[in-house]
């Protein structure tokens, strides 16, 4: 497929950049904001870290994709115990050209949670439901067009023979041909980007801010190294920092703005285990679409992306008494269950150190919820028609029946479980409450008067089902709000 | 014994012969190719896990050279906080590895 534009690293060779609104970061935060900003006639520069990747360019959920999309390659880890690993999207678009796709509204008594505790001005559910439908209409979120995939209909299955509550989560998709396996993902490449540079948006890829010089309280600068050449000066009105929940607190540290950024990462962890079934199952390349929401929002199950390799490293914890089971990986595919954590995790910028040191603390609580989750998981797919049931922590038996839970149970702990997240979230936390927020109402970080944080990081804790729908409508009420006060059609 | 990968076995023979242990039947060429993508990834860490990562492969490379494969082996399946976290992940990068590239491949690495 051609692409929409071209995305430019030359304009940073021709001196200093000028613009009204800098924004970094071109994800589910970065990208709507860029389209309402430059809609509203402001002139919109936005600079994005990792390069312009053409959707079908790449194979979903695969080592390529990991190492074109992902940062370091998708092997980055908060530090604890147990260390947690996490993904983050580095590409236009971000982390929405890599991700599921699949869509959860803002759940309304978490919206209601937020504006109470964190003194949240102007948050109403109603409404933001409202630019939830807008959202939706805009990423084309639908329902599959036909059957669903057997490892998501196994999950549908086990749900449905334990009476758990469950549904299909609808996608940000089209289907050209009906068919459900043909999907085209309606990502921020393919909505918000082009809509940006239709209203005069420029867009630069391969650009790392490295730093924003503020003057008191006012941002005056950003300094940005692209392609090899550092100190590319880029002076702005306004700036926008949209880079998700670990680099935007970074990068705030960097700049000298420290006061509730970064110590407040909230995450969904998982736990996850492969499942082997009489007859081929897998699907390499997509991810089952029914998640169980019997125990939420606490606990969810869902399915991953199953390819050999991933197979594998479902496996490998024990590996020894596992083994044998990556010859019928056709059988096989893998499932998760994820929690909403109590525990907490910070993100901390260390001179000298290009990354940002992450660390994450679970509670006990969130230990005991992995373990009953795996457990149920373990039921659900067992009930939904596996013969073996393989759970990814050391020292875990293989699952024949319900008589092995108990060994289940028993056995796990999550120092010895392979534990993930790609659902990050809350350092940069948005409301008046000034013991717990970094930025304002509609996302001005406290103490500045024009830099803005926009993306995930403003969630005030983890909501408990997949954030994007909560990132995108947040960053179209906090652009809307800053066009309103500060002058569009400029 | 722990085999010799050249040109890559000078800097890569504690992920050789954790590959080597774990995936007897792995062919030497997917073993190299393997090596390689484990030391690709390895310089594309994270900052601070590049320095730990850099530290510890340093450190079992001594430690290969210097043990048996038998005793090398059982060092690699130590429960041992960071070792053990080395080791974990030089498996994850290496079996993601050859099992995306080549699926039909044996527990044991052999070609199917």
């Amino acid at each position: 497929m051609s692409r929409l534009f071209e995305p430019s690293t030359t304009a940073l060779y021709r001196g200093d950049l000028n613009c009204d609104v800098l924004i970094i970061g071109s994800g589910a935060g970065g990208a709507p904001t860029a389209a309402i900003l430059a809609e509203a006639g402001f002139d919109v520069l936005v600079l994005e870290e990792g390069d312009w990747v053409e959707q079908g360019s790449v194979r979903p959920f695969s080592l390529e994709q990991m190492e074109r999309q992902y940062r370091s390659g998708g092997v980055t880890v908060a530090l604890g115990l147990p260390s947690i690993a996490y993904t983050e999207g580095r590409c236009a678009g971000g982390g929405t050209e890599v991700n599921s796709g699949l869509y959860r509204r803002p759940p309304a008594e978490v919206v209601e949670r937020w504006a109470s505790r964190w003194n949240i001005r102007d948050l109403d559910p109603d409404r933001l439901l409202d630019i939830a439908t807008e959202v939706e209409e805009a990423i084309h979120v639908t329902p599959l067009p036909g059957p669903a995939s057997r490892p998501s209909e196994i999950m549908r299955q086990g749900a449905a023979a334990l009476g758990w509550r469950h549904d299909e989560s609808p996608r940000w998709m089209k289907y050209p041909d009906g068919n459900p396996r043909h999907g085209e993902r309606q990502s921020m490449t393919r909505t918000y980007l082009p809509r940006a540079v239709a209203a005069g948006a420029r867009i630069v890829t391969g650009a790392r801010v490295e730093h924003i010089d503020i003057d008191g309280s006012t941002g005056r600068c950003a300094w940005v190294s692209s392609a090899g050449v550092r100190g590319v000066k880029i002076n702005f009105q306004y700036v926008f920092v949209c880079g998700g929940a670990i680099q935007t607190p970074a990068l705030l540290q960097r700049s000298g703005l420290r006061r509730n950024i970064g110590n407040s990462l909230a995450v969904h962890p998982t736990v996850k285990l492969a499942a082997r079934f009489d007859d081929e199952v897998n699907v390499p390349d997509d991810v089952p679409v029914h998640q169980v929401k019997e125990f939420a929002p606490d606990l969810s199950f869902g399915g991953s992306a199953s390819h050999a390799g991933l197979v594998a490293l479902s496996l490998l914890d024990e590996w020894d008494s596992f083994k044998s089971a990556i010859e019928e990986w056709r059988n096989m595919a893998v499932y998760y269950a994820a929690i909403t954590s109590e525990g907490h995790g910070r993100v901390t910028s260390v001179r000298g150190l290009r990354d940002p040191i992450v660390t994450y603390r679970l509670t006990h609580r969130d230990r005991e919820l992995l373990r009953s989750g795996l457990s149920r998981l373990a039921l659900l797919i067992l009930e939904g028609g596996a013969t073996h049931v393989y759970p990814s922590f050391r020292k875990a038996p293989i699952v024949r029946g319900r008589s092995d839970l108990a060994t289940l149970q028993s056995r796990f702990s999550a120092l010895a479980a392979s534990i993930m997240s790609v659902h990050l979230c809350s350092t940069v936390p948005m409301g008046e409450n000034a013991d717990l927020c970094g930025a304002d109402s509609h996302g001005r970080v406290h103490g500045t008067t024009n830099v803005f944080v926009n993306d995930a990081s403003l969630l005030p804790d983890a909501p408990g089902v997949n954030p994007q729908a909560c990132v995108m409508a947040i960053a179209l009420r906090n652009a809307r709000h800053f066009v309103d006060n500060n002058g569009g059609q400029r | 014994m722990v085999q010799s990968h050249s040109p890559t076995s000078a800097v890569a023979t504690a992920v050789a012969s954790i590959l080597t242990c774990d995936l007897p039947g792995l062919p030497d060429e997917r073993r190299e190719s393997t090596v390689e993508f484990i030391r690709h990834r390895f310089s594309t860490l994270p900052h601070h896990m590049r320095l730990g990562v850099s530290l510890l492969d340093r450190t079992m490379n001594v430690v290969a050279r210097s043990y048996g494969s038998e005793r090398f082996a059982r060092l690699s399946r130590t429960r041992l906080p960071v070792i053990a976290e080395y080791f974990r992940l030089v498996r994850s990068l290496g079996y993601a590895f050859v099992w995306e590239t080549w699926p039909d491949t044996a527990s044991d690495g052999t070609p199917k």
